[in-house]
């Protein structure tokens, strides 16, 4: 049993997708399912920080090219 | 199991020697059910409070001209209704609805903390007391504007500094609560109510909770270096002194606009509560609104410069806090798409709380959207300050959260008094508040676009007839509210007696498995969630 969960523990990947859907306020309820189960509180937090920082740094990137 | 019956001898053995009665009873309570009776009515007194204030001011803006007092009250009157509305009204009575409903929804027996819950209320009259007394303090009440700005807040007289203290004492209180309730969410829900099969409300409340405890030390901290500013020799904020007073407003706003959503997030739970049980149909998309809801929340600590683009900001941060602003509308809008399509072929009903939800849906996004006006920085230098900004977060904090928390009072009264609400004065209620509150801010609107400063006591003759409107909404809207006491305290007294399942298409668990009125104590053995 330990080792199936262990098996279905989410990618990087899949973390990054559900922020991603999350940061959008949609999620698909297969995919919501398959989050609730596979996702890990730390995968979330750690992909939440970094998605926010990507988020940022788009922003930020977005600002500079309309300033130059 | 052993467990259960130990607890359910303690309960006997409670009630053997009886709770403390009269005055005491609600002293010394630790029962969420009490402490949350007691937020709700400090919260609605205070609303009559900050009420009154916002009449005063009303009524002296009725002509053009000064009538009934002196422009230095006027001032005190704006900056204590601010105060008073958003910590003595809004935030104690969702407060109050969570110490009432999440347990119940969870399937808790109490909050985790019943002594520090008790304690978190009881600091409220304490902190509203000193602000009220401060009208009544040499110099009168604070008059620099809710948001305490630097420098004007470094001048004046002893009640800045009992605004100070105020704030501090309710930022405590908010904080014990908020940790309260984070504590009894994650680690008192019954067996099989996971995280997400909690009701939407608890799932709010607990981002809210998460909010709180991120930014009312913040907001502490710029109060304690306003103190020390004015007391202690420091110039954080004294220009004078090498200090910035544009930083003050940078971590006022930090906090202030995560505050915007501490005081929107618990409404948007209580209305997916109503909605799906009024169309009898499940949420549409609960967990998108899971994650809206976070979304708005991380999205949240990064637009606050969006209150300061007057203030003189580069134009790489104006442009930045523009294009952050517009993309939190993206979650919120995704909301208000899910309880329409929640609302879509159901078969609705209209009781009080439906109609006060749906007031919520159409009017809390025109505030919204007036939102995305004002978070165009071209537009915003033009509207600063003027009454569109009163108006846009009227519609925000009046029809969104306060009609949601009338919603949510109407929904639950059968369940915490035992009786149906009067539904015919419920639906004058509403109707009342309703149309008034148009007749009181949408002009505002008119108003601010036209050029009237907000603040001020004496305005242009141009501006008189819009102004004479919005104060007659304003005195029908306040009226109107007393209509509220008398359903209250009628629903208290007696009334056509409630099933435990008030209303046929509620689900959570305090309509299936509690009778109406809820038990003192309830939920001593956890159900079983399936």
């Amino acid at each position: 049993m330990a080792q199936e969960q262990k098996s279905q523990k989410a990618s990087a990947w899949q973390a990054a997708r559900a922020v991603f859907w999350s940061f959008f306020g949609v999620r698909k309820s297969t995919d919501y399912n398959r989050d609730a189960v596979r996702l890990t509180p730390g995968q979330v937090i750690a992909a939440g920080l970094v998605g926010a920082a990507l988020f940022i740094a788009t922003l930020v990137g977005i600002v500079y090219v309309v300033m130059h | 199991m052993e467990a259960t019956h130990a607890h359910g001898q303690d309960h006997a053995h409670d009630h053997g020697h009886g709770h403390p009665t009269g005055l005491m009873r609600w002293v010394t309570t630790t029962n969420h059910k009490d402490i949350g009776t007691l937020y709700l009515w400090f919260s609605f007194i205070m609303l009559l409070s900050g009420g009154t204030l916002a009449l005063l001011i009303r009524a002296e803006l009725f002509e053009p001209g000064m009538q009934i007092m002196r422009p230095e009250f006027f001032n005190q009157l704006t900056t204590m209704h601010g105060l008073i509305m958003v910590f003595g009204a809004i935030m104690p009575a969702f407060v109050g609805f969570a110490n009432w409903q999440v347990p119940m929804m969870i399937g808790a027996p109490d909050m985790a903390f019943p002594r520090m819950n008790n304690w978190s209320f009881w600091l409220l009259p304490v902190a509203a007391s000193l602000l009220i007394g401060s009208f009544f303090v040499p110099g009168g009440a604070s008059a620099g504007g809710w948001t305490m700005y630097a420098p004007l807040f470094l001048q004046g007289g002893i009640s800045n500094d009992m605004t100070i203290f105020a704030v501090h004492i309710l930022g405590i209180s908010s904080i014990m609560g908020a940790i309260n309730i984070v504590t009894t969410i994650l680690n008192l829900r019954a067996p099989g109510m996971t995280l997400m099969k909690m009701p939407l409300f608890v799932w709010t409340w607990l981002i809210t909770a998460y909010l709180l405890i991120a930014v009312m030390p913040v907001l502490a901290g710029a109060v304690t270096m306003l103190l020390t500013d004015r007391h202690f020799g420091t110039s954080f904020f004294n220009a004078a002194g090498g200090g910035d007073p544009v930083m003050f407003q940078h971590i006022f706003w930090f906090f202030g606009h995560p505050e915007v959503y501490i005081m929107i997030l618990p409404a948007f739970g209580i209305i997916s509560q109503i909605i799906p049980t009024f169309s009898r149909k499940p949420l549409f998309g609960y967990a998108s609104m899971v994650y809206a809801t976070s979304s708005i929340a991380i999205l949240s600590f990064m637009v606050w410069a969006h209150h300061m683009f007057t203030v003189g900001l580069p134009t790489a941060a104006q442009l930045f806090f523009m294009y952050a602003t517009m993309l939190i509308a993206i979650p919120t809008g995704v909301k208000v798409f899910n309880w329409i399509a929640t609302m879509w072929k159901g078969s609705m009903t209209f009781e009080t709380p439906m109609l006060f939800a749906i007031a919520f849906v159409c009017l809390f996004t025109i505030g919204g959207f007036s939102g995305l006006v004002l978070a165009i920085t071209p537009v915003d230098i033009q509207l600063q300050d003027t009454y569109y900004v009163v108006a846009h977060f009227h519609y925000v904090l009046v029809s969104g959260a306060l009609f949601s928390i009338f919603a949510g009072v109407y929904f639950w009264l059968p369940k915490w008094t035992g009786h149906m609400y009067d539904e015919k004065l419920g639906k004058l209620h509403f109707w009342l508040s309703t149309i008034f509150f148009n007749v009181l801010f949408f002009p505002m609107h008119f108003l601010g676009l036209a050029g009237m400063p907000r603040r001020i006591p004496d305005y242009a003759l141009q501006f008189a007839d819009w102004n004479k409107v919005a104060s007659i909404g304003a005195f029908g809207f306040g009226l109107s509210q007393l209509i509220l006491l008398v359903v209250v305290l009628k629903c208290i007294k007696g009334g056509v007696k409630a099933e435990g399942r008030a209303w046929e298409g509620a689900d959570s668990l305090e309509w299936t498995h509690l009778p109406s009125p809820a038990p003192y104590h309830t939920f001593e053995t956890p159900p079983t969630v399936n």
